[in-house]
């Protein structure tokens, strides 16, 4: 019933792929019911499933979709026959009886049995990971990444996107620094709150690689809006290739870039492993070219985004923490996001 | 039928004796009912009780305290706010509609969206239930008016104080702007007022809230017509009987919160500071524990609406009664198991979510019951599809759709995708709407006439009928998509290219139809009627005893409280309408030219006295204005005005007792008609006023529990709860507090039985002592605390402590200056042997304070140190 | 005293009826409560403890509650179904002005809240018998 069609959301790339619209693959005969069967949604949608969990979920929904359209047709057909095509009355008896049976066997039947494959759902979406445990931490609003390999090597640090091997399980531990945030990825599974002073863990598991797109869904502040991040599904090899470059240290290109970079007091806030700049209190820079979006999934990672948001981050993202150079010229700008786009 | 004795088995009980004050025949026979009126008499009569209820004249009539009036007022002012919210929410879709939008900023949108909940919940939900009960209850109950009119009074204008300055902050760009659930840390680490606005101006409605939940419970429990059996009572007085009760334990955990939530505001104490030993979580605990009954205390008085059209629709009896109270009172346990449902996705423990998951599920089988009650009733009987009706059944349309989106959202994993997404907001659009906005509109229009005696237009009606439903599903049902394609809640905008375009679009679209549905309807409700032919009295055929009303014409509700042999007196009772008319039952008059009601026994309904009710007074508004002083000053950190203001309120409310409820009636029993002869005073668990403290201190319990449920949260949730090396609150100075807060209890016990032996004076004295011995009490808790060096702002733990005694304190203050009224009454003859209701009052306040004091000692001296 | 002992008799002819009505839905209450409350402090400080073999102790504990919950309800249920007196004279409307029609409906009121709180108790014991681990 429901397509599967590789998707690809990627901010680079400008404007994504709209797929937004109906697309209705089945025959007239299919009615409306599995014409929104076939309808997917974009890159973050909970049903274009891309990952067990998130398929086990949106299974569990489409039953219970088609049987609440049937009792709620039957229940309210029985409304409208009660008092527009047979206001007349019926015998008490099988009014009384309709009070038992439809107020209490029916449901009994249905809830506990729903019921129990709801419950037993629990433990298979919670299970534990094959090895790789990908830390992710809130902040006010973007986040924290550092992946903890399977093989036991050091801690990998990143920001604002989370690469997943397709075909493995990973845990993930969410935790927050000020306020409550929630990580979610709807294609690849349900979401996990990210409380301060706890440390919770969830674990997905994607099947199709691909880049989905996730979003904070705890409301964090003023710019809960705007903290999104791309969550990358790599085949596993390609996985192990991609995290061992991103554990390597940075080599950035001497010249006006970096000057421009250690000039502005940069490295005051952000690191960039490989040279002197060691600060953790905004986002690690060190191959923040290779991502996929910029400022926390919301702009694409393209020269012109990176220098208007350095120019002005308060204006893209209302009461951002980094503060704005609009004293640096354009040409000093573009020269400084170039050379922070050369950090692949 | 004719009279109570056709059942099959003969009553046995007939009349009392003559030495408890009720005297004479009961229950009247049908010859008695017969006999006629002589004209002059009743005419006599009717100008008595006309002079008694009318109206204060001119601006005064601001200080009515008069059900029908404070109903009308509350209901109105309750609806204006929901326009206002329903504005915001307008602002709210239009910023929305489009991708990328910046119509308004992101900290306009997080302050609408905030006071969009928040008023749609605390400013129309709830208080429509309790303005609707107090301006009908009455007379579903055949009563005159509700037990303690001026406490209602004192709700609304609470109410109306907090309300407008609640939403007034929008006004100043100050609103609050962290959800209306205020989850700290957000909430309590953000600077600027918006939060202290939300919590201390909410905090003073729920206050009002439960003032009138206190007044419905009394109002069913002990204001009912005489006959009117547990078993004969109208569905609705069941359902604000179940719902008064949720109101009471619902509220008090979210005050117990607020409570917190301020002293960490306010004073830097860690409640849910995780760097302290805090936790972010107790708060959700807290505030959901309140929130989710929340949604049933809105819900099921509009299913107690639908309970009274459908049978006058049905033209019969309602099927299965027992089911559906079965239902409500299920419901209402039921709904207090649900609570973290709302929070599946905090990573709780999967077995601790399985047990909501549960829970929630089973609460649809009551529901379910009440709908298919509601089935049956339609299908035995023979329907006029009225616009009453229609409006009730579009509502149970979408209710459906909603409930059963509820089945889903139960199910913890479905919920860990579609929690805090627009999915979510299209369930409980559909459940509130269906389950509180359509039916209250329908109740509306099927009450008009008995307010007005006019007629809602139908022609209007169903303009606004269907451009509401078809607009309500235009913007809602869209959601159910947009929130599965992943776009959260609580965003004030959202990228293209996600496929939300198109779908948020359509629900702006259709918001705006919405918007014309309820401004018809508001128009239809308001416009000037004064020329159309006034309504018969009963134009939809109802059986209920608020039918034979003849308001607006004459403001005393019932010309005589009837004697009820049935679920629909009008209906099945020869001739009441006729004999209540003719003054021919109880109460025809007011001789002495008091307001009176009849106040009756909790089971049967006997009747035991006739209460004289207060009647209009400025000193309610001048109490509500004070008390609503001591919580808006603290909101701009102004503690002197606001510790001035309360004790203003204090007094206020003293005075206020002390001139009109404190009256001692000048003849111990009256004649009340049909020979029937009742007492004019009484006093303990007979009086009103003991049930309204019985009810009101289980609410304070609750909130009580609540704080001693926080220790135990703190201890389950970390390792540090008490902190290895922490100081102990003091052992010995804890006992003794809690011996002298016990010796306070014994006093106002020793002065009641000394009152009662012929001796106030003496009773007088032994009370002051009792004043002192609390007084003492406090003091004595103070040192236990301060002694060790506990430093609330340094941990948790000694907050915790701290909390508890400064709950205990605040309690034991406000039972000195009860135990000093005590002490004045008996003086000044307020209270003698033989009228000693606020002996016993104030004995029933310090039975709950012994307890208090007890767990209070438990907890903070003991407890902690085998932990 | 005479009227004090009609409004006594009135309640000590009921208060049983009262409670009977207020017991069933506080076992559910008590024990939903319980299980909850077991659950979560076994999970925090006990998570290891086993009984009965090699099942969580909390879970053994759970479904015991829960078989005397049941048999506290089942037994109001059975009280209340005898002062609802069904197979008497087959009333379940009640809608007489008279004692026993008043006696009946409380007896009625309760035995339909007993079968409703018993769902829940069994609703509530589900998780018990389907999760097995505290994560």
């Amino acid at each position: 019933m429901c397509v599967r069609r590789r998707r690809e959301w990627n901010t680079k790339s400008g404007a994504a792929p709209h797929d937004g619209g109906m697309k209705i693959r089945t025959v007239a005969l299919a009615g409306a019911l599995l014409a929104l069967a076939a309808c997917e949604g974009g890159p973050q949608s909970a049903l274009a499933p891309a990952g067990t969990d998130a398929a086990q979920i949106a299974r569990i929904f489409w039953v219970m979709l088609i049987a609440a359209a049937i009792l709620w047709i039957a229940l309210n057909g029985l409304f409208a026959f009660v008092t527009r095509i047979h206001p007349r009355p019926i015998s008490r008896r099988i009014a009384e009886t309709l009070i038992i049976g439809g107020g209490i066997v029916l449901p009994l039947i249905l809830l506990g049995t729903l019921l129990t494959w709801g419950l037993r759902a629990m433990p298979d979406q919670r299970a534990p990971g094959d090895g790789l445990t990908v830390r992710v931490g809130g902040e006010q609003w973007w986040w924290r990444v550092e992946y903890l390999p399977a093989d036991g090597g050091p801690p990998v640090r990143s920001a604002n996107e989370v690469r997943l091997p397709a075909g493995l399980r990973t845990d993930i531990e969410l935790s927050a620094a000020l306020v409550i945030h929630s990580f979610w990825i709807p294609a690849l599974g349900g979401k996990m709150d990210m409380i301060p002073g706890r440390v919770n863990r969830m674990s997905l598991a994607p099947t199709e690689p691909g880049t989905y797109r996730g979003q904070c869904a705890e409301f964090c502040g003023l710019s809960h809006a705007l903290m999104a991040l791309n969550a990358v599904v790599l085949p596993a090899d390609e996985f192990d290739a991609w995290l061992s470059a991103e554990a390597a240290e940075a080599d950035p290109p001497d010249g006006p870039g970096a000057d421009l970079f250690a000039r502005e007091g940069c490295g005051g806030c952000h690191a960039i492993r490989g040279t002197e700049w060691q600060a953790q209190v905004g986002p690690d820079l060190t191959h923040v070219g290779g991502r996929t979006s910029l400022a926390a999934g919301i702009l694409p990672m393209t020269e012109e985004a990176l220098a208007g948001w350095i120019r002005n981050p308060d204006a893209i993202k209302p009461g951002a923490e980094m503060p704005g150079y609009d004293h640096l010229s354009p040409e000093e700008l573009t020269t400084l996001a170039r050379w922070l786009m050369e950090l692949t | 039928m004719t009279d109570a004795a056709a059942g099959p088995r003969p009553a046995v009980p007939r009349g009392y004796d003559a030495d408890e004050g009720v005297t004479g025949p009961y229950p009247p026979t049908e010859e008695m009912l017969a006999e006629p009126i002589p004209e002059e008499v009743r005419q006599a009569q009717e100008d008595r009780l006309r002079e008694v209820w009318k109206e204060p004249p001119g601006w005064r009539y601001l200080s009515a305290v008069n059900n029908s009036e404070i109903g009308k007022w509350y209901s109105l002012t309750a609806f204006g706010f929901m326009l206002l919210a329903g504005i915001l929410a307008l602002v709210m879709r239009a910023q929305l509609a489009v991708p990328d939008n910046d119509l308004i900023s992101a900290n306009r949108y997080n302050q609408f969206f905030t006071m969009h909940g928040s008023a749609m919940m605390f400013l129309f939900a709830v208080p429509m239930f309790e303005a609707i009960s107090i301006l009908i209850l009455p007379a579903f109950l055949g009563a005159r008016d509700m037990p303690f009119p001026r406490l209602s009074a004192y709700g609304f204008w609470c109410f109306v104080i907090g309300g407008v300055f609640v939403m007034g902050s929008l006004l100043f760009d100050a609103a609050p702007d962290a959800g209306w659930f205020m989850y700290p840390p957000l909430s309590t680490k953000q600077g600027g007022i918006g939060a202290d606005i939300w919590l201390l101006g909410l905090s003073f409605i729920e206050v009002a809230s439960i003032a009138a939940a206190v007044e419905l419970i009394v109002g069913v429990l002990k204001c009912r017509p005489p006959g009117m059996r547990v078993n004969l009572m109208p569905l609705y007085a069941w359902y604000v009987l179940v719902v008064g009760g949720m109101i009471l334990f619902a509220f008090p955990p979210l005050i117990a919160g607020d409570f917190l939530f301020e002293l960490e505001r306010g004073f830097d104490w860690p409640f849910f500071d995780p760097e302290r030993g805090g936790d972010p979580l107790l708060w959700q605990h807290l505030f959901w524990i309140f929130g989710h009954p929340e949604v049933y205390i809105i819900f099921l008085p509009s299913i107690a609406i639908a309970a009274m059209v459908v049978p006058t629709a049905a033209g019969r009896p309602i099927v299965g009664y027992s089911w559906i109270v079965l239902s409500a009172v299920g419901t209402g346990f039921i709904s207090f198991g649900l609570w973290v449902h709302h929070m599946f996705t905090t990573g709780l423990p999967t077995i601790s979510l399985g047990f909501f998951s549960a829970a929630s599920e089973a609460v649809v089988i009551p529901t379910g019951i009440q709908l298919f009650a509601f089935v049956a009733t339609l299908m035995v009987g023979r329907v006029t599809l009225s616009l009453p009706l229609l409006w009730i059944a579009g509502g149970l349309a979408i209710f459906t759709a909603g409930g059963l989106t509820g089945v889903m959202v139960a199910i913890a994993p479905f919920d860990w995708q579609v929690h805090d997404t627009y999915f979510v907001v299209a369930h409980l659009h559909y459940t509130l709407f269906g389950g509180m906005v359509l039916p209250v509109i329908g109740g509306v229009t099927y009450f008009y006439p008995f307010f007005t005696k006019k007629q809602m237009s139908r022609r209007l009606g169903l303009w606004s009928f269907w451009l509401t439903v078809v607009g309500f599903n235009i913007t809602f049902l869209p959601m159910h998509l947009t929130g599965l394609w992943g776009m959260p809640r609580r965003v004030f905008t959202y990228p293209g290219g996600l496929g939300w375009d198109w779908l948020n679009l359509l629900s702006t679209a259709g918001s705006v139809i919405v918007a014309a549905g309820i401004l018809i309807f508001a128009w239809d409700l308001i416009r000037p009627k004064g020329r159309e032919p006034l309504t018969e009295r009963n134009p939809w055929g109802g059986g209920t005893l608020e039918w034979s009303h003849d308001v607006p014409e004459e403001k005393w509700g019932v010309r005589s409280v009837p004697y009820i042999t049935s679920r629909y007196p009008l209906w099945d009772q020869d001739k009441i309408v006729e004999r209540m008319d003719a003054g021919r039952y109880y109460l025809p008059d007011a001789e002495e030219g008091h307001r009176e009601t009849l106040v009756t026994s909790v089971i049967d309904a006997r009747p035991l006295q006739v209460l004289r009710v207060t009647g209009p007074a400025w000193i309610t508004m001048a109490a509500a204005a004070f008390t609503g002083g001591a919580f808006i000053f603290p909101t701009f950190h102004m503690y002197p005005p606001a510790i001035v203001s309360g004790a203003l309120a204090i007094l206020c409310v003293i005075y206020w007792l002390w001139t009109s409820t404190a009256q001692i009636p000048e003849k111990s029993t009256k004649d009340i008609g049909l020979g029937l002869s009742v007492p004019t005073y009484v006093s303990g668990p007979r009086a009103v006023g003991w049930w309204g403290m019985w009810i009101t201190m289980l609410g304070d319990s609750t909130a009580f529990a609540s704080l001693v449920f926080g220790v135990f949260f703190y201890w389950t949730a970390g390792t540090d709860f008490p902190p290895a090396d922490a100081a102990h609150v003091d052992w010995r100075w804890s006992l003794m507090a809690g011996a002298l807060g016990l010796a306070a209890w014994a006093a106002i016990l020793l002065a009641r039985t000394t009152n009662r032996g012929g001796r106030p004076l003496p009773a007088a004295a032994i009370a002051g002592a009792g004043a002192v011995a609390g007084a003492l009490a406090i003091w004595a808790f103070i040192t236990a605390l301060r002694l060790p060096g506990l430093n609330p702002t340094s941990h948790v733990y000694p907050a915790m402590m701290w909390a508890l005694g400064v709950w205990t304190i605040a309690h034991l203050g406000a039972g000195i200056i009860m135990l000093l009224y005590c002490a004045a009454a008996l003086i000044f003859g307020k209270a003698t042997p033989t009228h000693d209701a606020p002996m016993w009052n104030v004995s029933l306040y310090w039975h709950f304070m012994a307890l208090t004091v007890t767990v209070t000692v438990l907890v903070t001296a003991f407890l902690p140190r085998g932990l | 005293m005479a009227e004090r002992k009609q409004l006594h008799r009135e309640f000590s002819e009921e208060l049983s009826s009262l409670w009977r009505i207020a017991i069933a839905p506080s076992v559910w209450a008590i024990h939903f409560v319980a299980s909850y409350g077991l659950a979560a402090v076994w999970c925090a400080k006990w998570s290891d403890a086993t009984l009965l073999g090699d099942v969580s102790a909390w879970r053994v504990l759970i479904c015991g509650a829960s078989v005397v919950a049941l048999g506290i309800i089942g037994w109001i249920g059975w009280k209340a179904w005898r002062q609802w007196d069904f197979l008497e004279d087959w009333d379940y409307t009640h809608p007489l002005a008279t004692e026993e029609d008043r006696h009946e409906f409380l007896g009625h009121a309760a035995f339909l809240l007993a079968v409703l709180s018993a769902v829940g108790v069994i609703a509530t014991t589900l998780p018990a018998l389907l999760i097995s681990t505290c994560t």
